[in-house]
This record gives C-alpha cells, sequence and structure tokens, in this order.
C-alpha cells in the first residue's frame, strides 16, 4: 500500500483541499465582520490563525490513519492512538494561535483567552471531521487500487488459461501423443486407450477449471501425473518422475494450471535433450500457512546454452504477485546441472 | 527387381521407430541397416554405412536434424518426419523435399518411398536434399553452432565465437578454445548471427564485437582491429563503417 500522504501523490486532491479551506475562510470572516462586527484586521488574524494554521498541520492527521488503519488495530488501540494525536495537534495549533495573534493583533488577546476553552473543544472537533476525511479518502485510494489488480488479475488469468490450453493442446505435444497413439493401436491396442483416455481427461480439465481461480493441491497434482503420464509414454524410461508429497499438502489451495509449465519446462530442457533417464522431482512440504513446491530437473549444460526466466515462468510469477501480492514467490535455482523451480503458495489471505 | 534401398531411421522415440518399422515391414523396397535414436549416432552411422535413404525426424535430443546433415561427409536421400515445426515444412515445401508429418500413414509414407526410389533409378543415390535444406535461410538468430571434427561433434554457444574466417567453400570458426571447420557460406553466417554482437568487418572476417580491444588506422584508407588476445584482423572500408554505427564512434 501506498506509503506517500496523499496530498503528494494526488495533486488534484490538494487543490480542492486547498480552495475549500480557503472558501471556508472568506464564509468565517464575513461572519466574523457582519455578526460579530469585528474589523477587517482582526478578523483576517482571527481566521488566519485558526482556520487555515489547522489546514496546514491537519494533513499530517493522515499519517496517524495510516498507521493505525481500522483492520488491523484493535479499536481501543485506535482511539488512544487519535486520543494522543489530537492533543499533541490541539496544543501546537493553540500554541501557534497564541504566538500569531500575540505577533499580529496583540490586541484580540485578552478577547481570544475567554474563548480559549471554546476554541479547544473546536480544534478537537475539527479533528474528529479530518479523521473521517482521510479514512474516506484512505478507503477510496484502496478500493481504487483493488479495483486496478482485480483487472490485472483477471487479464492473467486469462492468458494463463489461454496458455494452459495451448500447451495442453500444444501441437508439439498433441502430434507427437497422436503419432504414439497410432503405434500402439499395432502394438498395445490397450494402452493406446488408456492414453487416449488420458489426453481426454487432460483437456477436460484445462477446459472445466478455465475460470475457477484456485483448486485442490490434489485436483492439480492428479492433472500434472496425467500429463507426464502421456509424456512417459513417448519418452519410455527417460522421463522418470519422483514424488514426494507429504499427504497433509494435498487439501489445501493453489492456482489452478500454475504447475504444467514447469513441468513442461523440465521436459523440454531436461528430458528432451537428454539421452540417459532424466529424473523430475516434486517435493512438497507443507504447514498452516504456506504450501511449498519444489520441481527440480537436471539437465545438460553443454546442450542448453542459456536459461533465464522464459515466458512460462514469468506468467507465473506474475500470477502469483497478483493473487497474493508478494514477487518472491516463485524461486529459481540453476546451478548448471540441475534446474529448480520452487513456488510459495500461502494459505491465508489477508 | 533392383537392389532394395539401404535404409537408416534416425528418430528418438521408440513408439515412432517402431510404427515406421511396422508400415515399412515386408516392403520389397526398402532394407532397415540401422536405427540411431539421436544426432550423434545418426551422423556416425551414416558417414559409416553410407545408407541410399534416411528417415530423419528434425526434433531430437543433443542436436536438430536440420543441424545433423550439416555434418554428414555421406549424402544421401532423405525423407524427413516432423510433429509439427512450421519452419521446416517451409523448407521442405520450398525445396520439394519428401517429408511426412505426424501421425502419417502406411499409405503416406509408402508414396514418399516410392517417389525416391524412383528417383534413385534415375539419377543415383546421391542427394542434393542436405545441400539445399542446409542453406535455406533460418528464422531469427542462432545460438549455437554443430560443427565435427575426425569423430567429435562439437556444439559451440555463439558466445564462445571470437571470429569467423571465410576459407573458399567453408569458414574457420575460432572459439576460446580452438579453431573449427565448418561447410557453410558467410553470406549464411552474416545472416544468422545476431548483428548486435557479431559484425561482418571484411569479405572475410565475422567478428564479436566484444572481442575488439583496438581499432587502428592501418594505410590511408584501411584499417585493422586488433582482438583482445592480439590478433589482427583486417576491416574493409563498409566494415569499418558498421563498426562505427555499432559501436558508436
Amino acid at each position: 500500500m501506498e506509503l506517500r500522504h496523499p496530498f503528494i501523490t494526488n495533486p488534484r486532491l490538494t487543490i480542492f483541499y486547498g480552495i475549500f479551506w480557503l472558501i471556508a475562510s472568506a464564509v468565517m470572516m464575513l461572519i466574523l465582520i457582519f455578526s460579530n462586527g469585528l474589523d477587517y484586521w482582526a478578523a483576517f488574524v482571527e481566521v488566519f490563525t485558526s482556520i487555515l494554521v489547522f489546514a496546514f498541520i491537519g494533513a499530517s492527521i493522515w499519517y496517524v490513519i495510516r498507521f493505525s488503519t481500522l483492520e488491523n488495530n484493535s479499536i481501543l488501540r485506535i482511539i488512544l492512538a487519535h486520543l494522543i494525536a489530537a492533543s499533541i495537534i490541539v496544543f501546537i495549533w493553540m500554541y501557534l494561535n497564541v504566538i500569531l495573534v500575540k505577533l499580529l493583533n496583540p490586541q484580540a488577546l485578552e478577547w481570544m483567552q475567554k474563548g480559549m476553552i471554546n476554541k479547544i473543544f473546536g480544534g478537537y472537533l475539527m479533528y474528529v471531521i479530518y479523521v473521517i476525511f482521510f479514512y474516506a479518502v484512505n478507503y477510496y485510494f484502496s478500493f481504487k487500487e483493488k479495483v486496478r489488480n482485480e483487472g490485472k488479475l483477471i487479464a492473467l488469468v486469462k492468458e494463463a488459461e489461454l496458455h494452459a490450453l495451448k500447451s495442453q493442446i500444444n501441437p508439439h505435444f498433441l502430434f507427437n501423443s497422436l503419432n504414439s497413439i497410432s503405434s500402439l493401436t499395432m502394438t498395445d491396442p490397450a494402452k493406446a486407450q488408456e492414453m487416449v483416455i488420458n489426453l481426454s481427461q487432460l483437456m477436460r480439465y484445462s477446459l472445466k477449471h478455465g475460470q475457477h481461480e484456485k483448486v485442490l493441491f490434489k485436483q492439480e497434482l492428479e492433472n500434472n501425473k496425467l500429463y507426464l503420464q502421456i509424456e512417459k509414454v513417448r519418452f519410455g524410461s527417460k522421463l522418470s518422475p519422483v514424488f514426494d508429497i507429504d499427504e497433509k499438502c494435498l487439501q489445501l489451495n493453489i492456482p489452478n494450471m500454475i504447475l504444467q509449465p514447469l513441468y513442461e519446462n523440465a521436459i523440454k530442457y531436461g528430458v528432451y535433450e537428454a539421452t540417459e533417464p532424466v529424473e523430475i522431482k516434486t517435493v512438497c512440504r507443507c504447514n498452516e500457512d504456506f504450501l511449498q513446491i519444489t520441481i527440480k530437473n537436471s539437465y545438460d549444460p553443454n546442450v542448453i546454452s542459456k536459461r533465464g526466466e522464459g515466458i512460462g515462468l514469468r506468467n507465473i510469477r506474475d500470477r502469483l504477485e497478483i493473487i497474493y501480492g508478494n514477487p518472491h514467490l516463485m524461486t529459481l535455482e540453476d546451478n548448471r546441472k540441475e534446474f529448480t523451480v520452487t513456488l510459495t503458495i500461502p494459505q491465508k489471505m489477508n | 527387381m533392383t537392389e532394395k534401398l539401404r535404409t537408416i531411421i534416425v528418430e528418438d522415440e521408440e513408439l515412432a521407430r517402431n510404427l515406421m518399422k511396422s508400415f515399412l515391414a515386408g516392403n520389397d523396397k526398402i532394407e532397415i541397416i540401422a536405427e540411431c535414436e539421436n544426432g550423434f549416432e545418426g551422423v556416425k552411422m551414416i558417414n559409416e554405412l553410407k545408407p541410399d535413404l534416411v528417415f530423419l525426424d528434425i526434433q531430437m535430443p543433443k542436436i536438430t536434424g536440420f543441424e545433423m546433415i550439416e555434418l554428414l561427409d555421406h549424402k544421401p536421400q532423405i525423407i524427413f518426419a516432423t510433429a509439427y515445426d512450421q519452419f521446416a515444412i517451409k523448407a521442405f515445401e520450398h525445396n520439394a523435399v519428401d517429408y511426412l508429418l505426424k501421425p502419417y500413414s502406411k499409405e503416406r509414407l509408402l508414396e514418399a518411398v516410392s517417389k525416391v526410389s524412383d528417383r534413385v533409378q534415375k539419377e543415383g543415390v546421391e542427394s542434393d536434399v542436405a545441400e539445399k535444406i542446409m542453406n535455406f535461410p533460418r528464422e531469427g538468430f542462432i545460438d549455437r553452432v554443430v560443427v565435427k571434427d575426425r569423430h567429435k561433434i562439437h556444439i559451440i554457444p555463439v558466445d564462445n565465437i571470437r571470429y569467423i574466417e571465410s576459407m573458399d567453400d567453408y569458414v574457420m570458426i575460432y572459439t576460446n578454445e580452438g579453431r573449427h571447420i565448418k561447410q557453410k557460406t558467410m553470406k549464411y553466417f552474416e545472416d544468422s548471427l545476431d548483428p548486435h554482437s557479431f559484425a561482418r568487418i571484411h569479405r572475410s572476417y565475422i567478428v564479436k564485437i566484444d572481442q575488439i580491444n583496438e581499432i587502428q588506422q592501418y594505410e590511408k584508407e584501411s584499417y585493422i582491429v586488433i582482438l583482445h588476445d592480439k590478433t589482427k584482423l583486417k576491416v574493409s572500408k563498409t566494415g569499418y563503417k558498421l563498426l562505427k554505427e555499432v559501436l558508436n564512434f
């Protein structure tokens, strides 16, 4: 969330704020002159010292709001914080008032002392109005940010869906699988049938879960096992998937279709280029706050020239950042022998 | 009946090999003399056994079918096979080369075989297919070059290239480790290497830009570049202009 003052980030708001207080000051001056019978200078000094000075120091009340948000603090703490802040601000305000009146219009001092209690009360009242105003501003800004993020999220999910669809129906994957099936129909029809069924199930999953944001880790894992099974028919002993899954993680949540691009990469860079068996190891651990998934594959550094963060990996990072608001949920490790991707999926949403 | 075509299958997937073999089983035009699971093996077997026909998969581990044909001393007839590779298909169509799209039918395979068989009877076993495909311009920039000296195949990442020198029909590729000869044109490398990293500074030289240490005036209108390892290379007038452009001086 934004830490800078809204008056700094939003000049329009600052201008409105200024105009509002100038009009209020003008009205106040007219009242003082015409109904209380003050002379122009006295009225000006009064308005300047009480209203404009408060408008100036009052802007700092935003920071009190910012650090005692309604969501994260107990009511008692919030009230206490505001009470202390209000007293400090009213004290500073009164102090400046006295000094400025002494300097500009000493005759008014006596008149001022009489109205002291009223004025202090007025100061507290102004403080309350400010608090309401800034809470509203704050709420409005975070609402706007949320709307913006949601839009981004929808776009990214759309893209991931499309990508998942495209990669599950990745022409390479599809045509090679069909060729394998064509071969199996002659040598092992039962296996050919199994592969057709697996392929259908894989595609059905991507169509069915397109719209939802999260699924059970169990579902996502099963779907990816299906994918690996199909690839296993093609690659035979070259592809050796190993799973080390903590049973209790299966019921946790995970954004859908977030794992398949990782397995695709592991196959593309690890298995495809290999002539020896390549292990793709999936390790999953969790506690009540996090689900952590590590996918590791070995590869031949002589064949793969460079491996940065390709589009597939970047999409995953972006999606996690948008959903959980943290850019560090995916980590990559490449020691020129093994490539490791670790995803950390928070389970508690704030 | 003429002699059977001595055939090698180069295909990394066992199921795909099985399919092809079962389609060809009992065929009176084909005799399968070897099967290879990857490009390294393919190069070795083709150069050794000198087959009449090769079935060649494009997407293979280690080196692709395209890279493979660059390394052949013996140039047989080739029928390519690919699942989905837009560039490959373009290259095949453009050069009227036989190819199979996976999954293919038995009829389609036999049709390709008959065509090759007819051609062999008319024109002989030697084929220019490899040549044609080899020099078909790539899309985008290459990131590695595959070379063979004596019996070993090297995969050179383009980042390791220092400079390339033309030698008639060949080029000599100089890397930090040594030099490798390759049967390709300078034009091919000029087009396939990223111009942000490589510059054709002379009819005979392409240099990796970050290898240049110094550019010296040599005579009135001619220059030389001196690389970090003190190698001196001639720069032509156009080459000098190009260097000025990329290096901004």
